[in-house]
């Protein structure tokens, strides 16, 4: 079921939603929370995709804000999903033209899940400053995506310096298979860790964030090595056990997929470790609603960015016109 | 030393267990089949197995390895949950083990032990081995003596830990019961053996404890002061099978009533748990399961039912009588339903009844705890004609989620009240398809993890309170019902004669 509304006003889109919920009948009544999704047009099928897997494991309202040109006419375009090609979830697809952008948040917060949290995620170059945009000021969640930057490291510093609790990013979701490796390598053995190494492509995120983790929580230094890729390729700890032997784990993954892992003095075992989809890293991060504290020291460990977690939760909206940019350029 | 890689608020990290070995007895069988196997491969596919896992498999079948891979391979493909990847299979595949042998033979036991000793060196199991026993009740005690033999359920013995899983019925009543717990306690220790239920496995019945102890709502509530009375269904709509030979002996009591059914009613009727480890969980269970008080008039609340002949979902089916391998003049009952007691402060006078059968017109489980009605209701007799008992109902399968009925206006001029129910379906809020209740507990016995598995005491106070129903109907008649009807017309004169009906579930 869809109803496409053009040159709409908000109140029309939440009328077009109530409608549309009552011809599904119950189909999508348990809403756990809502996830918007700020996007440009040529990656709204990508983030519809993942959104659609993700709700799969989380029903959810899906907003998608596609803000086009600051310089059209105003113009709101919209498009309401209930059950349909999106899976278990209502959408509403929602183009804004001209400084209509600039408000999103007027026509946003009337379609928000009553009382249900609220995620937002930036499929696409992470934001400056969170604050300037009013979608990312509503939100309990805000999800990030540092790989997508032109230069993911310096966007990592970014992140750390706009930090708020409750803030994450994808570059750290995607350690989860690496850490739960890791882990669960020490958990084997009473070992005292010395130091620790990360293979990646040049300028990982990732890979920055999995050595933040180790630095944090280990407290030795972790370097990364560069290598060819995909991704992250490799991960070892180096430690002795109580009697003083030496206690080795590394994980090496050259391929993408297929991971070798080989700890202490056991065989070498080879095992999955496939770098995972877009889909499954949202559905990972829509599992918890709670700021991750973890997250932040490893951002901060990376970035050298002192006192981050203790930051207040809560932002408050700046206003930046980027009309201000224009007049200071011809001024 | 705690790992410094752990982190309690670090939750996306999952909890994976130690290399490990899981010999699963009767490997060959349709449990084997259809729930174990397939269980392993959905947790290898979740990332949930350790590094050094090994599947052996053990069963009278002159087989190698390659037949029981092929065998597991089809199992994994047919009935796992999640979607089969072939690199997850492969890695499974690369650590499955299969020895051949009957449970009385000295010698294949022996190369059991030799086996699990040699996979410490091959796959760092470091002696750590969980026992599955699925296998048919009779065959457990020389299994568990030729484990004592071989000093394989030995813990000291070579490090790590060794466990136990054992499938239910816990014997025929309570004597064999306690005969088998004494057996397999003391071949294994008490802390180490595991008595699965698959029911406790379920997430809905998790999250009745979720629903009774994280809420300031219905707390308050649960009890004798609102509730009128519990009604726990039980309804199969399949017959016996292929299980005649089992089921002829057991019947429906000692089959449902005796662990899923006083379960479910442990899990309702208890006090909160001090924690939620198992120990304390355990306590509050067994406190409640030794207050059920039996009905004094068994001949009008203990019920017992045989399925005739019928229809059933468009189908005739025979009756039990009629089915393969069942004596003609068979006396075993396929239905029971029985009203308890719970001899608590909070729960004195409300009645839970219980019931169970085959044959009946749908497979469903469900908790429902019907409430008083107002004491007062300042509408005309006529509006409220058709309100109802409030009713919470927790539906533990299919369709696992929780029902609230309540009274509502009609929309309209005149005042009009009727039931209404609200819907939370658990796969809606929650669609993370949730896992298989086998899947939660196998991963719960490689991690040593209790919380979900009856003790021998509670095995024991269950059986106390179905050996007196079994005494009261022993060499009696069970009444006849239709196939594709709601259990005899015995049972609903069971609730007539209190003022209530069954819940049409």
């Amino acid at each position: 079921m869809a109803t496409t509304l053009w040159d709409t006003t908000g109140t029309d889109i939440v009328n077009a939603l109530l409608a549309e919920r009552r011809t599904a009948g119950a189909l999508a009544s348990g809403l756990a929370l809502s996830l918007v999704v700020v996007v440009d047009e040529k990656r709204v099928q990508e983030a519809e995709t993942a959104a659609t897997v993700a709700a799969a494991a989380h029903p959810c309202r899906l907003l998608i804000v596609v803000r086009r040109s600051v310089d059209a006419d105003n113009r709101l375009d919209a498009e309401v999903q209930v059950g349909g090609r999106l899976g278990p979830t209502e959408a509403v697809v929602m183009r804004m033209y001209g400084r209509l952008g600039l408000h999103a948040e007027s026509v946003v917060l009337p379609l928000l899940a009553p009382d249900a949290p609220v995620v937002t995620w930036w499929h696409g170059e992470p934001p400056e400053q969170i604050a300037t945009d009013a979608l990312g000021v509503l939100a309990n969640r805000r999800i990030t995506d540092c790989a997508r930057a032109a230069d993911p490291r310096a966007a990592l510093k970014r992140r750390a310096e706009d930090f708020a609790p409750g803030d994450t990013d994808l570059a750290w979701t995607r350690t989860t298979p690496w850490r739960a490796l890791l882990a669960s390598a020490l958990d084997a053995a009473d070992v005292r860790p010395s130091g620790a190494t990360v293979g990646a492509e040049a300028a990982n995120p990732s890979a920055a964030l999995l050595c933040g983790w180790l630095n944090s929580r280990l407290g030795v230094k972790a370097g990364v090595d560069e290598t060819a890729g995909p991704g992250i390729t490799s991960a070892t700890i180096d430690a002795t056990r109580a009697d003083g032997t030496p206690y080795g784990v590394s994980i090496s993954r050259p391929d993408g997929r297929l991971a070798t892992l080989c700890r202490g003095d056991e065989d070498e075992r080879q095992l999955p470790l496939p770098r995972r989809e877009l889909g499954d890293l949202l559905a990972e991060e829509l599992r918890r609603m709670d700021p991750d504290g973890v997250y932040a020291e490893a951002l901060a460990a990376f970035t050298g960015v002192k006192g981050i977690a203790t930051r207040p939760a809560a932002r408050t909206h700046v206003w930046r016109d980027p009309a201000w940019a224009e007049a200071g350029a011809s001024s | 030393m705690t790992n410094p890689l752990r982190d309690p608020r670090d939750r996306r990290l999952p909890r994976v267990p130690d290399p490990c070995a899981l010999v699963v007895f009767g490997v060959t069988g349709d449990l084997a089949r259809k729930k174990l196997i397939p269980a392993v491969y959905d947790l290898g596919n979740r990332g949930l197995l350790p590094p050094g896992f090994v599947l052996l498999g053990f069963a009278r079948r002159d087989w190698g390895v390659g037949e029981f891979e092929s065998l597991a391979r089809d199992a994994a493909q047919q009935h796992s949950r999640t979607e089969f990847r072939e690199d997850v299979w492969r890695r499974i595949a690369d650590s499955l083990c299969f020895l051949p042998g009957s449970f009385d033979d000295n010698d294949a036991f022996d190369a059991l032990a030799a086996k699990l000793i040699e996979l410490e060196d091959t796959h760092g199991i470091k002696g750590n081995a969980a026992f599955y026993l699925s296998i048919p009740p009779p065959a457990f005690p020389v299994v568990l003596d030729q484990m004592a033999r071989t000093k394989m359920a030995d813990n000291a013995e070579r490090g790590g830990w060794r466990r136990v899983v054992v499938e239910k019925p816990f014997g025929h009543d309570l004597e064999s019961a306690r005969e088998l717990n004494t057996l397999v306690d003391t071949v294994f220790t008490a802390k180490d053996v595991f008595r699965i239920d698959h029911y406790l496995g379920k997430e809905t019945v998790q999250n009745l404890l979720a629903l009774r102890f994280a809420n300031t709502l219905f707390e308050p509530i649960w009890n004798s002061h609102f509730v009128d009375s519990v009604q726990i269904t039980m309804a199969e709509d399949v017959g016996i099978g292929g299980r005649a030979g089992f089921y002829d002996n057991a019947g429906a009591a000692r089959d449902v009533l005796q662990n899923h059914l006083l379960q479910l009613l442990a899990l309702t009727a208890m006090e909160e748990p001090v924690s939620f480890d198992a120990e304390s969980i355990r306590i509050e269970k067994l406190k409640a399961l030794n207050a059920i008080s039996l009905p004094e008039d068994k001949k009008s609340y203990a019920i017992r039912g045989q399925y005739d002949q019928g229809w059933l979902a468009g189908q005739r089916v025979p009756a039990y009588r009629d089915e393969k391998d069942v004596p003609k003049d068979s006396r075993t009952e396929t239905y029971a339903a029985v009203r308890l007691g719970v001899e608590t402060r909070r729960w004195a006078g409300v009645p839970f009844y219980l019931r169970t059968g085959k044959r009946l017109p749908r497979r469903v489980t469900e908790i429902a705890v019907v409430f008083k009605r107002a004491p007062h209701l300042p509408f005309d007799a006529t509006d409220t004609v058709e309100l109802g008992h409030n009713q919470l109902v927790v539906r533990v399968q299919p369709d696992e989620g929780v029902t609230l009925r309540f009274g509502s206006k009609v929309p309209g001029s005149a005042m009009e009240v009727r039931d209404v129910s609200m819907d939370f379906l658990y796969g809606e809020s929650f669609t993370e398809s949730s896992p298989e209740a086998y899947e939660r507990l196998i991963l719960d016995v490689l991690l040593g993890d209790q919380t979900l598995f009856p003790r021998n005491e509670e095995v024991d106070a269950s059986w106390q309170v179905i050996d007196p129903l079994e005494a009261f109907w022993a060499g009696s008649e069970p009444h006849k019902y239709r196939a594709g009807e709601w259990g005899p017309t015995e049972a609903d004169d069971m609730l007539a004669r209190d003022g209530r009906v069954w819940r049409r579930p």
